[in-house]
């Protein structure tokens, strides 16, 4: 492994190099190696086996403040320095752009090894290991005799290295290890079909959910929703699942980015300091908890990730922000940086003191959302639209799923609407958070 | 560094690989038992283009070479990838791929092999927009956002990004197929942001498909394309909240083809009735929707953004007819479906790049033109919702699926009302489709920006329809 990273920083730094050699003011290269491991099983038996190793070189350069950029799967030496050539050519025929540019070199303090980003056992599981435990996750759930069909368990690991060098003086690089189990189940006759599938996904082997648990909530999901009702278009409060906290999070996160702030494409520009939720509401941005799906110790421009408070009891206080939205909009980077956009960290919604129990037991009536399908947020009003499926509530118990209805409403004003927050907390995915109540939403249906 | 890689930097598109190299890999992958096995090798060229707040940002390029090896054993499939094409690793990834076959060596390679090319070509590039020179291209992005932001004064920000990509590909397996093929892709599209009294509304528009960039003179300009979305930006400046319930739904021409990819194509891709995860695996020959019903996937439309000459394990597409007159009466089959099924295939296994396997996929889908006057339609609503733009849509195998609606319009005494923004419909395809009422004789394509996911991999696609009454769906609203 020592001398994968070595040739793979000697490659960058040659071709940060030749850049500046061509002419380039700045230049960055990333390189990346990754090593894929992929079963899916199905019905008792492997129906897809795929291993591979792959590499990567990512490239951006700016010249006169213009700039360019250039991707590659194929390595070679002609072809990578071809690609800063014709960088350089395409960067003089656009238009200069004072924000462009690499960030000011930075002070390093984080070690790789207190993220916990890596996990030999991940890297040495052996293929057999891989398949027994999709095939047992398999195996348990379709023991019970209300699942009638299976799109199958999946086994996926993921090792992958990062190493990026810039002109600043920027040289780092991180090793990071990924594993998931998923199960995808049916149930019901006929036309009268259900669907739901659970996962467990982290970067240590030891943290993963064991697949009798994985099989067991999959279960759980899909039989639940057997026998669904469609109910009248009404106003009530919705519950919405840690999964389902997770969309919602996402949709903010493309809100409060850096790059939709300046773009002024997002509802939630130009207000900084402002109350924008409930008290209840607060929302990190964290590139430094040990051993997440979301940590690393830098981001695409080696800028070191950092805890950015996002929301605090309901007040807005920072945007997300890569190099250029921070220059644009004069605040700092938050270490958020990925190619020309932002990505998240570990974005999540600080988990309160309610279990998930108590707030569907303090529920009169309401709507307890499990599963979404379609597209319909729209950053620039806040505007929510979706498919839904669900479990009705009434005095604090469920009553019968429901299905077929939509759920709509406005983000801005749902962000004020949120009256319970759960302590149910998983970190099964980068932006997530625990079980929330949201006071009124309009389910549609007959 | 081996000589062979010294010529794959002179013609890239070649590989450096001999048809003979790659036999001898498909020999290797078929030592332990497999029962078929096929090599995709690609090498893609893409090019972005991206404006905004009157500057031409940024530009990016990117290379994609890299060869995928799938083993198939009866139902199971090994599949191994690589972007280095030494000889060293391609042995080793014949050996990967192999390790789910096991036993005896399987099938023999055919001493000879069928070579084929396409000799009509679906892509209608005259000026191959890989082969022009940069400046034309930003002249293109540049009026298309002119003409967005001076549409009007409300047009407060501009988005323009320009995407091209030419895709080499060469297919081997070992039933003695060789096809080589290449693959022009161009899309611009276009974000109009409008803003009045604290109010924001995007607008959007787009065009592209296998075309040269001709195209933008001749079929589609980038005024018109601005204009649109700027257009649109401003209607929904003036739209009202959507209703919410249960009513009849009449569909526009050419975009609502989304519904059709969503309700129906997926439902028909066939290893989900293989499966039988899809609700309508056992309907074939069945009736399932109104007699006004007929639709195809046809990937081999002149020019158009879900068409190919070879799909991405060399079969021919065909114009597939998936449903006669409300009858259930074909499948979307990839080779190893069809096999499974004891079908033929249909032309429809394609692939996202070297780094995925083959499913079956939808190309051009569409509802094909009924006996209705359009303007009779509409004219048949007393109160409902029409749908004029939307921007997708997601369908499970059970068959529910929705749609995001961005601009609409009430119906009233069969008049096109106030303008709606932001709604979704929901519904469930089996029903849906009997509940279609009255199919109209304006068969439209949408524009030729789509992109379908399925199972992580994104391929471009296209679809269409004429105008569409549904006498009652689910319209997920505010009020």
């Amino acid at each position: 492994m020592k001398t994968i990273s070595q040739d793979l920083r000697k490659l960058a730094e040659k071709l940060v190099q030749y850049g500046l050699k061509l002419g380039a003011d700045e230049i960055e290269v990333t390189m990346y190696d990754g090593r894929e491991f992929n079963v899916d099983v199905r019905l008792g038996r492997i129906e897809n086996l795929v291993e591979a190793d792959s590499r990567y070189c990512a490239l951006r350069l700016f010249k006169d403040r213009k700039v360019a950029s250039a991707s590659s799967s194929d390595l070679s030496q002609s072809t990578l320095q071809s690609l800063v050539q014709k960088a350089l050519k395409r960067a003089s025929l656009t238009h200069a752009d004072e924000f462009a540019g690499l960030p000011a070199p930075a002070r390093f303090k984080v070690t790789e090894d207190s993220l916990k980003l890596y996990d030999p056992e991940v890297a040495m599981m052996k293929p057999q290991e891989k398949i027994r435990m999709a095939l047992a996750t398999e195996r348990i759930a379709l023991q019970d005799k209300r699942i009638t069909n299976s799109f199958g368990a999946s086994f996926v690991t993921n090792e992958l290295r990062t190493v990026l060098v810039n002109s600043s003086g920027f040289s780092g690089e991180y090793l990071q290890t990924y594993c998931s189990l998923s199960l995808g189940l049916q149930a019901g006759q006929g036309e009268r079909l259900v669907e739901d599938y659970w996962f467990s996904s982290k970067r240590h082997l030891s943290d993963l959910a064991s697949p009798e648990e994985v099989a067991r909530i999959a279960v759980e999901r899909t039989v639940r929703q057997l026998n669904p009702k469609k109910i009248k278009t009404q106003n009530v409060p919705v519950i919405f699942e840690p999964t389902m906290t997770s969309w919602l999070l996402a949709f903010l996160f493309s809100c409060v980015s850096g790059t939709a702030v300046y773009q002024q494409t997002t509802f939630l520009a130009g207000r900084l300091g402002e109350k924008i939720g409930s008290d209840l509401l607060t929302v990190v941005d964290d590139g430094l908890l040990p051993g997440r799906l979301g940590t690393r110790p830098f981001d695409s421009e080696g800028v070191p990730t950092q805890r950015t408070v996002v929301i605090d009891r309901g007040v807005l206080k920072n945007y997300l922000c890569n190099t250029y939205a921070s220059r644009k909009l004069e605040l700092p980077a938050t270490g958020n940086g990925n190619g020309r956009g932002v990505v998240p960290n570990n974005f999540y919604l600080e988990p309160g003191k309610v279990t998930a129990e108590e707030i569907i037991r303090s529920t009169r009536k309401g709507f307890l959302l499990t599963r979404v399908i379609g597209h319909g947020l729209n950053q620039v009003t806040g505007d929510i639209s979706r498919g839904a499926s669900g479990l009705w509530i009434e005095d604090g118990r469920a009553l019968f799923p429901v299905s077929e209805v939509t759920i709509a409403g406005n983000l801005g004003q749902m962000l004020q609407n949120i009256e319970l927050v759960g302590n149910d907390i998983h970190f099964e995915s980068p932006v997530c958070g625990p079980t929330i109540r949201v006071a009124e939403m309009t389910v549609a249906g007959k | 560094m081996t000589s062979k890689k010294i010529k794959a930097k002179t013609r890239p598109h070649e590989f450096g690989l001999e048809p003979a190299d790659l036999k001898r890999i498909l020999s290797l992958a078929l030592a332990r038992g497999g029962d078929f096995a096929d090599i995709f090798l690609e090498y893609r060229t893409s090019l972005s283009i991206l404006m905004e707040e009157d500057l031409i940002k940024e530009s990016s390029e990117s290379v994609t070479l890299g060869l995928g090896l799938r083993v198939i054993r009866k139902d199971r499939t090994g599949y191994a990838y690589t972007n280095d094409l030494s000889e060293e690793k391609l042995r080793s990834v014949a050996l990967t791929a192999s390790a789910i076959a096991s036993g005896q060596t399987g099938q023999k390679l055919p001493l000879r092999f069928k070579h084929l090319r396409s000799d009509k070509d679906v892509s209608q590039a005259r000026l191959i927009a890989t082969s022009r020179p940069l400046p034309e291209k930003i002249q293109l992005v540049e009026r298309t956002y002119r003409s967005a932001l001076n549409h009007n004064p409300a047009i407060k920000k501009v988005q323009v990004a320009y995407g091209e990509s030419l895709q080499y590909v060469r297919i081997i397996n070992s039933d003695g197929l060789f096809v080589e093929d290449k693959r022009p892709l161009v899309k611009l599209v276009v974000m109009a942001l409008a803003e009045k009294d604290g109010r924001r509304e995007s607008g959007f528009c787009g065009g592209g498909g296998r075309v040269g960039l001709e195209y933008f003179e001749r079929e589609l300009t980038p005024e018109a394309i601005g204009q649109e979305a700027a257009k649109e930006a401003c209607l929904l400046l003036e739209a009202a909240d959507p209703p919410a319930g249960e009513m009849p739904v009449v569909l526009s021409p050419g975009h609502s083809g989304v519904l059709i990819h969503e309700a129906v194509g997926h439902l028909l891709e066939a290893d989900f009735i293989r499966k039988k995860t899809s609700v309508l695996w056992n309907k074939l020959g069945k009736r399932v929707g109104s007699e006004q019903l007929t639709i195809y996937d046809d990937p081999t439309i002149p020019g158009f953004r879900g068409s190919y000459n070879f799909d991405d394990e060399g079969s021919r597409p065909r114009k597939t007819l998936l449903v006669e007159k409300g009858v259930i009466r074909g499948f979307l089959q990839d080779g190893l479906s069809a096999r499974l099924m004891k079908k033929e295939k249909t032309g429809h296994g394609r692939r996202q790049d070297f780094s995925c396997w083959p499913l079956p996929r939808m190309g051009n889908t569409f509802i094909d033109r009924g006996e209705y006057d359009p303007e009779e339609i509409i004219r048949s609503v007393k109160k409902g919702f029409y749908v004029s733009r939307l921007s997708g849509g997601q369908v499970e195998d059970s068959g529910q699926f929705t749609f995001s609606v961005t601009l609409g319009f009430l119906i009233e005494n069969g008049r096109l009302g106030r303008p709606v923004r932001q709604a979704t419909l929901i519904g469930t395809n089996l029903d849906i489709l009997q509940k279609v009422e009255m199919v109209g004789s304006d068969l439209d394509f949408g524009w030729q920006t789509g992109t379908c996911s399925k199972e992580g991999q994104d391929v471009p696609v296209a679809d269409g329809c004429p105008t569409i009454k549904i006498s009652g769906m689910t319209v997920g609203g505010l009020k």
